[in-house]
């Protein structure tokens, strides 16, 4: 069991405050283009930081 | 470090890591990347060893991302939580002994100006608040009476965390520890006024919470290091692990502990770094 954080996608609107929050380096990338967020779990430690600050609940912690 | 030191041989692009890759391609050296670029670069930590929802990781990663010059900068660390990122981090930095850290950089900034004189190298000291506070005071304020040209920051988490939770000189009064059953007996050591009476040009207090006023106190603070003299900046990183809260709380805390006004952001400016910024900064108060 890994824990880690999940994007919805479709609810992301590139506010990058999940950036801002996350103590682990290049979890977040963010597209300036398409202004959202790419998320890379494998980097991630599951402290959910980023799911307290995204405004939009686009972000979730889960095992799987 | 010039911003191209960093290459891949040719014919060696598949077998290098991916995250030597990454920041060769995508690396901030040279391109004035700030903490607004934060997400659009690689960064300059990598996957680090430091418990979930560390305040302080977060600091430190807001820190590298706020370096006015990085190919420029040299880190100098010292034992504690800190100590256990600086492996993962692309920047020369050297590891002192406990508490010896402002001792190390003076000797190493006025190496360095002999060395580069035409160059400008800031030497940035980046340690815990037992390195500051406690262990290394002496030589922490001895570098701040020489008037040398670094920088001290101190990341503040309120304890010795990774030896199992003892108290600190920069724990709150009352404060029960893993290893501090009968909770601490004095008030936290006001270290931003000592440091102003000390003689640093400029003194700043701020928390991860918001980056951008500590990439700005960060920023000043190298800038009149570089000219005026010794400069301070601490950074109020909560420890979840060793405060036992969950580690999602971290900066909501943090929030929270600012609103009650238990934890302050403060700005000391001498009238001389005044002069400076505001020329550096376009005229004005920013």
């Amino acid at each position: 069991m890994y824990v880690s954080v999940r994007l919805a996608e479709e609810k992301c609107n590139g506010c990058r405050m999940c950036v801002f929050t996350c103590p682990d380096p290049n979890v977040f990338n963010f597209y300036k283009d398409k202004k959202k967020i790419s998320v890379n779990a494998s980097r991630c430690k599951g402290c959910g930081l980023c799911v307290v600050a995204c405004p939009k609940e686009a972000l979730s912690v889960s095992a799987g | 470090m010039k911003p191209g030191l960093f290459k891949i041989s040719p014919g060696f692009e598949e077998v290098m890591p991916a995250e030597y890759r990454e920041l060769v391609e995508h690396g901030p050296y040279g391109a004035g990347m700030g903490v607004a670029d934060l997400g659009a670069f690689k960064e300059l930590l990598e996957e680090h060893p430091l418990c979930a929802g560390c305040g302080l990781a977060l600091s430190l990663r807001l820190f590298l991302a706020s370096l006015p010059a990085p190919q420029d900068t040299v880190i100098v660390g010292s034992t504690g939580c800190s100590s256990l990122a600086f492996p993962q981090v692309a920047l020369q930095n050297i590891h002192s002994l406990f508490g010896n850290q402002n001792a190390l950089a003076s000797g190493l900034k006025r190496a360095l100006s002999l060395r580069f004189p035409d160059k400008v190298k800031d030497v940035v000291v980046i340690a815990g608040d037992g390195a500051t506070a406690d262990i290394g005071l002496d030589m922490v304020m001895h570098s701040w009476f020489r008037q040398e040209n670094i920088t001290t920051v101190m990341l503040d988490n309120e304890a010795y965390a990774n030896t199992g939770g003892q108290e600190s000189g920069m724990s709150p009064q009352g404060t029960v520890l893993y290893m501090a059953p009968k909770g601490k007996k004095f008030p936290k050591i006001p270290l931003p006024e000592i440091a102003r009476e000390a003689g640093c040009a400029y003194v700043g207090a701020c928390s991860p919470a918001q980056g951008k006023r500590l990439e700005r106190m960060l920023r000043r603070a190298i800038l009149v290091a570089r000219e005026i003299g010794p400069t301070y900046v601490q950074i109020f990183a909560p420890c979840p692990t060793n405060y036992k809260f969950k580690p999602n709380e971290t900066l909501t805390r943090l929030k929270l502990l600012e609103k009650e006004g238990v934890f302050q952001p403060k700005e000391y400016i001498t009238r001389e770094a005044q002069d400076l910024l505001n020329k550096l900064e376009g005229g004005g108060k920013p």
